[in-house]
């Protein structure tokens, strides 16, 4: 974190999800408000692809297909906050990649030097096997800066609504 | 993504009535309409029938997950049927398959499809679970061998 402890980095993690939507919403009012520069990430999970091509799931083409299918999904979800950025006069500077999800976001949090990342809320843990399956979870884990998580996301609508 | 979230007792068949590979798939889609996502039942089977064709979703060790995206459906659609007796659904291992895991997604719902597969594909790497989903005589029971093998 920078000197004097202000916030001057924020990173949303995008995944595709409702609640990465309500983490945005919070994310820009926060940057709006602490005067901080926005970052929006999506990372294609291609490692789980290439899970169903080694279970024989997948067919190749399949994979490529699906592929392009996360980016598609990506590039709205993206373009979309961006849009809600722009609604309160945030800029978002986003980007789109693929990789291991938890590892790409650990390491754009240190390239990036981000001070706050914000997530939406996580499914609830139950087993081990959830800890240890679940991509938000692990992002949340291995993340090198403070995690934010937002929660109560018709609450959150409501403040970012009466934003100006 | 847990199947027990997208699963229920009504499309689970633990002895499937058809014997062939097109008349299964018509009865697994058939289970998975029951959860009211799937608007267009020859769209959905076409999806389906399309996606064997590029390669037969009969798996090893007596697993099938015959899949697509189609937009017939509004949501991601599951079934599960059981063949005690085995069929013959062209398995890469040449063996007949026992489990049927049926997913139906919309197109605009790749990362959740993506997720239930992988799913799929964990609880079915364990044979131990694949036999006793065999075994079981009810629905009911299937629901809570999967319940368990997801915690």
């Amino acid at each position: 974190m920078a000197a004097g402890g202000t916030i001057r980095r924020i990173l949303l993690y995008v995944d595709g999800s409702e609640e990465c939507i309500a983490a945005a919403q919070y994310g820009i009012m926060l940057a709006k408000h602490v005067n901080a520069e926005l970052m929006a990430l999506y990372v294609v999970n291609v490692s789980m692809l290439e899970e169903l091509v080694k279970a024989k799931i997948f067919v190749k083409i399949e994979e490529m297909d699906y592929e392009q299918d996360l980016e598609q999904d990506g590039k709205r979800y993206l373009n979309y906050i961006t849009e809600l950025g722009n609604s309160k006069g945030v800029t978002i500077k986003t980007e789109l990649t693929k990789g291991v999800v938890n590892r790409v976001v650990a390491e754009k949090i240190t390239e990036w030097d981000i001070d706050l990342m914000i997530m939406g809320e996580l499914e609830p843990i139950l087993s081990r096997r959830d800890t240890y399956h679940d991509e938000a979870e692990l992002v949340f884990r291995k993340a090198g800066c403070s995690v934010l998580v937002a929660k109560d996301a018709n609450r959150i609508e409501q403040i970012f609504n009466a934003l100006s | 993504m847990r199947l027990t979230n997208l699963l229920t007792e009504e499309m689970i068949a633990i002895s499937l009535n058809h014997t062939d590979k097109q008349g299964i798939i018509e009865e697994l889609l058939d289970l998975a309409s029951k959860g009211g996502h799937i608007r267009d039942r020859e769209a959905a089977l076409k999806a389906v029938l399309d996606r064997e064709a590029l390669m037969s979703t009969g798996l090893e060790k007596g697993i099938a997950v015959p899949h697509a995206k189609s937009q017939a459906a509004d949501d991601l659609a599951v079934s599960l049927g059981i063949s005690r007796d085995g069929i013959d659904f062209e398995a890469a291992d040449g063996q007949p398959s026992h489990l049927f895991f049926f997913l139906l997604a919309p197109e605009a719902a790749a990362g959740p499809n993506i997720k239930v597969l992988a799913q799929i594909a964990r609880l079915t790497s364990d044979p131990h679970f694949c036999e006793s989903l065999k075994a079981a005589s009810s629905p009911g029971e299937v629901m809570e061998l999967i319940r368990r093998a997801e915690m």
